[in-house]
C-alpha cells in the first residue's frame, strides 16, 4: 500500500494503516529525538509523543509536503519544546571535561582509545547543547542526522540559502565554543 | 583568496557542495595558510565527533505502547466534556440574563402611575377648584393659614387635601 493511501486511511482513524506508518518512520523519529536529547528513554518518550501529535493532527495534514517531512517537523518542534523546558532547569557543565582529556594516546590500548573518542563526542555534544536553539537544530539535522539542505529547508520551512548561511554560522560558533579544548594541531588538548 | 572566503568554502566542502574550480582554489589556499589548515582540522574533528555511527533503538513494543496511549487520548475526558458544555452554557446564560433584565426594566416602567387628588377629581368629572374654594373664600387670615398648614401636613398621605 502506498504511503498516501496509508495516510488517508489513518486520517479516517484506521489504526492498522497508522501502525504501518509508525513502523516505517519510528527509527528515524527516534534517532532524531535521540540526537536532541542524548537519552534513550527520553528519546523514546519524545518519539511516542511526536507520533501521538501526528495522529491527532492528521486532519490538518493537506499533503503540501511529504508525510515524512511533516512528521520530522513535528518531532523537531516537540524536541525544541523539550529543550526549552530543560534549559530552564539546568545548564550543562563543561569544566569537567578538561581533566578527562589528559591521556597519552600512543600508550593507550584500543579500548582506551574508544573511551577517549567517546569523551570527545560527549564534549562536542555538550558544547552543542549550549548553542542557541536555531544553531543546535540545524547542526542536529545536518551533521548528526545527515539531512540534505533541501530536507532541512522543508522541515524548518526556511529557504535553502538560509540553511546554508545558518549552518555556516552554527559550525563557526560551535568551533568557537570548542576553542578552549582544541589543541594546536586540531582535536582535543593533550594535557 | 582571503581566509574568510576560504573558511566559507571549507565549510561547504564538508557537504560536498564545491565546484571543481572552487575546490582547487581552496586547495591552493590551504597549502599556504597554516591558520586555515588548523581550522580544517578543527572542523573535521568537530564533524567526526558529531556523526553518530550507532544509534540506539527505541524500547521494545513501540507500537503497542503507542497504541495504548492513543486509545487513552481518544477517550473523551469528563473534564473536557464539562469544558465543552461550559463553553456552550456561557452564551446561553448571557442571553437569559439579558432577557430577564429586559423583563424587569419593562415591568418597572409599566408600574401603575398613582393619580393625584386633583387627577382623581378630574377623572370623576368633579371640579378640583371647588375643593379650594373654602380656602380662598376664608375671611380670616389665620383660618386660611391653618387650612394651608393642614394641607401641607397631609401632603404625603392620600388625604393630603384640606377637606372642609
Amino acid at each position: 500500500m502506498e504511503e498516501k493511501e496509508l495516510v488517508e486511511l489513518s486520517k479516517k482513524g484506521d489504526e492498522d494503516a497508522f501502525a504501518a506508518l509508525v513502523k516505517k518512520y519510528k527509527m528515524k523519529v527516534f534517532n532524531l529525538a535521540f540526537s536532541f536529547t542524548r537519552d534513550e528513554a527520553l528519546a523514546d518518550d519524545l518519539a511516542q509523543e511526536a507520533f501521538i501529535k501526528a495522529f491527532l493532527g492528521l486532519a490538518k495534514f493537506r499533503f503540501k509536503s511529504e508525510f515524512g517531512t511533516w512528521l520530522y517537523r513535528i518531532t523537531v518542534n516537540h524536541a525544541k519544546d523539550y529543550l526549552r523546558k530543560k534549559s530552564r532547569m539546568r545548564k550543562m557543565p563543561l569544566e569537567n571535561y578538561r581533566e578527562s582529556q589528559s591521556v597519552e594516546e600512543d600508550e593507550v590500548t584500543k579500548k582506551e582509545k574508544e573511551q577517549v573518542m567517546e569523551q570527545r563526542k560527549k564534549l562536542v555534544h555538550s558544547c552543542l547543547q549550549t548553542l542557541p536553539e536555531k544553531y543546535k537544530v540545524i547542526l542536529t539535522l545536518r551533521d548528526i542526522q545527515g539531512f540534505s539542505y533541501e530536507e532541512i529547508s522543508n522541515v524548518l520551512k526556511i529557504s535553502p540559502g538560509t540553511v546554508d548561511s545558518r549552518l555556516h554560522r552554527a559550525r563557526k560558533v560551535l568551533r568557537e565554543k570548542l576553542a578552549p579544548f582544541l589543541g594546536e594541531k586540531g582535536g582535543i588538548h593533550e594535557m | 583568496m582571503k581566509c574568510k572566503k576560504a573558511e566559507r568554502l571549507l565549510l561547504r566542502s564538508f557537504d560536498g557542495l564545491l565546484k571543481t574550480e572552487e575546490r582547487e582554489e581552496l586547495g591552493k589556499h590551504l597549502e599556504s595558510c597554516l591558520s586555515c589548515q588548523r581550522k580544517r582540522e578543527d572542523y573535521q574533528f568537530m564533524l567526526d565527533a558529531l556523526k553518530e555511527k550507532d544509534f540506539p533503538e527505541p524500547r521494545a513494543y513501540f507500537w503497542e505502547r503507542l497504541q495504548a496511549k492513543l486509545k487513552e487520548r481518544k477517550r473523551p475526558e469528563p473534564l473536557l466534556l464539562w469544558k465543552q458544555w461550559g463553553m456552550r452554557a456561557i452564551p446561553l446564560s448571557l442571553l437569559l440574563i439579558i432577557l430577564l433584565s429586559a423583563v424587569l426594566v419593562f415591568s418597572f416602567f409599566q408600574k401603575k402611575e398613582e393619580l393625584s387628588q386633583t387627577g382623581i377629581l378630574l377623572f370623576q368629572n368633579s371640579n378640583p377648584i371647588q375643593e379650594t374654594k373654602p380656602l380662598l373664600e376664608a375671611e380670616k387670615f389665620e383660618d386660611r393659614n391653618m387650612m394651608i398648614i393642614f394641607t401641607s401636613l397631609g401632603e404625603k398621605t392620600d388625604s393630603r387635601r384640606y377637606s372642609p
